[in-house]
């Protein structure tokens, strides 16, 4: 099943599995995550605010006991410096520049008194004033000049001043950016592994189902003996397998059973038949007179008769339980209709009617020759017939999806309107008919067992118009043509 | 010409023992496959009629086993059975025949004689074929009558051949749709016939021997004498 197999796998059940269970677990490993990094992101906050809130209480300390003289800006600013080497999830830097704290304390008034940190100040300030710092809650400050906010703890001392340490949340936010980069690579990682894993133990189920899927298929109608493929696991597909097999093991006994009812129905008939019929011709050939030889010549004929009746009915019998046993061999219908028509071309012409054969050239289908062989002669047989003289035969034949397409149209009467509906069941036949009503029944059974269709209907221009659809040989276009051996016989 | 019947069925046995010898044959019967090895084992014979359905064994496992002893007879498969599988059709191709039963005796002898011939050492295939004054030219596929050339179309001078190879024996419609046409069909209408009325038309002229017979619900038969 080339074909099968070259289909895109993206178009594949276990790529969709995978694809579907793998959005599920990375959405759900996403939303676990975001969880995460938001409680990390809180703690981490928490412990800066705390130690900011530790630190300027430290600085209002010294400042409240450091006397306002000419060494208190180099004191405080001293403690303010000691502090910033302290900072929590400091990044060491080859640079001993301090940019990641600031401390100022402000007058009264609002005015700087001292500042320590980088630059001078002056933006920090501005945006000291522009946000309304609570004294005792850490807050987050843009500066002016800086990407990175600042986190902000004030402090009101005693001589009303207002001191503000501020820290840089460029290493809270380093940390955190880490633990995204980490995880990301890391999520991407198992999602990929995850969706290989799936991926690939669903495509190893799965083409566990597809073989059973082929195997299946692959058991015609007339191949019951094949089984699916079985695996030794006990799991939902090992089960399935079992089943079908069971089930196969079923319908083979039932059609054997089916088999063996009609090979010794005809086992059977024919033996007795047989024996009659030589006895017939035994005292057929010591009749001397022709009278005593009418009645036996036309007992064998009934004879022939009724065998023919019962080798069709059992086949139209057999096929309707898709139980006909088919030898398929690789036939032309092309080449087979011609020497068809060449066999009953002088009959028809005798009897003033054309036959002529549309056809596209050769067309290869594999079928039980014999049973097509018979199926054709039954349809021209049924035309020789039925047809009034100087009627016309056309028959076509081209490929029709995939399929082998027979139509045969006549400008005769058509069928009897009153068994037209019934036209494919057994025993339905006009009035007119002579027959026994197995003509249709036998080419619709003939049809069906090869997997395809027949359709008979009245034309509208009147007339007959009978259908048939046989599959044609597998690789059709791509075999080369080998000219076939069954059909024409001319000369062995 | 000795000749072996494989039938289980009494009946069929006794009236096909009857009209082989009739026809000039020295018949043994077997009832089963059993019985059957062990005549062959003990005489040659220079065909047979197997049938499909033994009560011991099949009939083609009897046929291969037979082969195996070394009995290269020709072999008439006869069968009851719905379709001639694969293993009936390799025997075919390997020069043996089958006939499905119930059978015309005619049909029958026709096919014993058309096999005793091709096993016959008889083997200068010649390029031309002459039936009394009737002579076929295989290589040109041309046909004349007293040196009166035939119009004859390419079908036609196939059935003519077919008959000449068989001059002086009966063929029967179901042996010409077989050989001739090469399928296993009995139509219910007369295809052959007009045929075989066509070829006649031109084979046998005016104020000429007749040669092309009919015999009333058996066959034809191109006189060789």
């Amino acid at each position: 099943m080339s074909s099968k197999t070259a289909k895109p796998i993206v178009r594949s059940a276990a790529w969709r599995i995978s694809l579907w269970a793998t959005l599920a677990f990375a959405g759900g490993a996403m939303l676990v995550f975001v969880v995460l990094h938001r409680f990390v992101a809180d703690d981490i906050q928490r412990r800066s605010d705390a130690w900011l809130s530790g630190e300027v209480e430290v600085l209002g300390d010294v400042a409240e006991r450091t006397p306002k003289d000419a060494v208190y800006g180099r004191v405080v600013g001293e403690v303010a410096e000691l502090a910033a080497k302290e900072v929590p999830n400091k990044q060491l830097t080859e640079s001993s520049a301090n940019d990641s704290v600031f401390f100022l304390q402000t007058g009264s008034g609002g005015s700087p008194e001292l500042w320590v940190g980088t630059g001078n100040g002056g933006a920090n300030l501005k945006a000291i004033e522009a946000t309304r710092i609570v004294p005792g809650r850490p807050t987050d400050l843009k500066v002016e000049g800086f990407d990175i906010p600042f986190r902000v703890a004030s402090l009101r001392i005693e001589d009303g001043s207002l001191i503000y340490l501020g820290l840089s949340e460029r290493d809270e936010l380093r940390v955190l950016r880490n633990l995204r980069l980490r995880f990301i690579l890391l999520w991407l990682l198992l999602v990929l592994l995850g969706f290989g894993i799936v991926f690939f133990t669903t495509r190893r189920m799965l083409s566990h189902v597809r073989q059973i899927t082929e195997a299946a298929s692959r058991i015609g109608h007339s191949d019951l003996n094949a089984r699916v493929p079985t695996t030794n696991r006990s799991d939902e597909v090992g089960h399935l397998a079992l089943t079908l097999n069971h089930m196969l093991d079923r319908i083979e006994s039932s059609m054997h059973q089916l088999h063996t009812i009609t090979d010794s129905l005809a086992h059977d008939l024919r033996s007795p038949l047989t024996a009659i019929r030589g006895k017939l011709e035994m005292s057929l050939s010591a009749a001397a007179q022709l009278e005593q030889a009418e009645p036996i010549v036309s007992a064998i004929e009934e004879l022939d008769r009724l065998n023919d009746f019962l080798t069709k009915s059992l086949d139209v019998a057999e096929a309707k339980a898709d139980a006909l046993r088919l030898i398929r061999s690789e036939i032309d219908l092309d080449e087979l209709l011609r020497s068809m028509i060449d066999l009953y071309e002088p009959s028809m012409s005798e009897q003033g009617m054309q036959i002529g054969l549309r056809s596209a050239g050769p067309l290869t289908i594999s079928a039980d020759a014999a049973l097509i062989h018979r199926m054709i002669a039954n349809l021209f047989d049924n035309e020789l017939k039925h047809l009034p003289a100087a009627s016309t035969v056309t028959i076509t034949l081209r490929t029709e999806d995939g399929s082998a397409a027979l139509t045969l149209e006549d400008d005769g009467p058509g069928f009897d309107p009153e068994v037209s509906p019934h036209l494919f069941e057994r025993r339905v036949k006009g009035k007119r008919s002579q027959g026994h009503g197995l003509g249709l029944a036998f080419i619709d059974a003939v049809a069906r067992a090869h997997g395809g269709t027949a359709t008979a209907y009245n034309r509208a221009a009147g007339g007959a118009h009978i259908a048939l659809t046989l599959p044609l040989a597998s690789q059709q276009h791509t075999k080369l043509a080998v000219p076939n051996t069954i059909a024409t016989v001319s000369d062995r | 010409m000795r000749l072996l019947l494989v039938e289980d069925e009494p009946d069929i046995r006794s009236f096909l023992k009857c009209s082989l010898e009739e026809a000039g044959y020295q018949v043994d019967t077997a009832a089963d496959g059993k019985t059957a090895e062990k005549l062959a084992a003990e005489s040659v014979y220079d065909i047979l009629i197997v049938d499909l359905g033994l009560p011991d064994q099949d009939g083609i496992t009897l046929i291969l086993k037979l082969r195996q002893f070394g009995v290269s007879a020709p072999v008439l498969i006869l069968s009851a059975r719905r379709s001639v599988d694969d293993r009936v059709r390799g025997l075919e191709q390997g020069g043996d025949d089958y006939l499905t039963k119930p059978f015309a005796l005619a049909e029958l002898l026709a096919r014993l004689r058309n096999l005793l011939k091709r096993n016959s050492p008889s083997g200068n295939e010649s390029t031309r074929l002459r039936v009394l004054d009737l002579e076929l030219d295989l290589l040109r596929r041309e046909a004349s009558r007293s040196g009166q050339f035939l119009q004859l179309t390419a079908q036609e001078f196939v059935l003519l051949e077919y008959l000449c190879r068989n001059a002086g024996r009966v063929v029967t419609r179901s042996m010409i749709l077989d050989k001739v046409w090469g399928m296993r069909i009995q139509p219910d209408t007369n295809v052959v016939d007009v045929h075989i009325y066509r070829l006649r038309g031109k084979v046998d002229g005016k104020g000429q021997q007749p040669l092309i017979r009919t015999l009333r619900g058996v066959g034809y038969v191109l006189k060789d004498r």
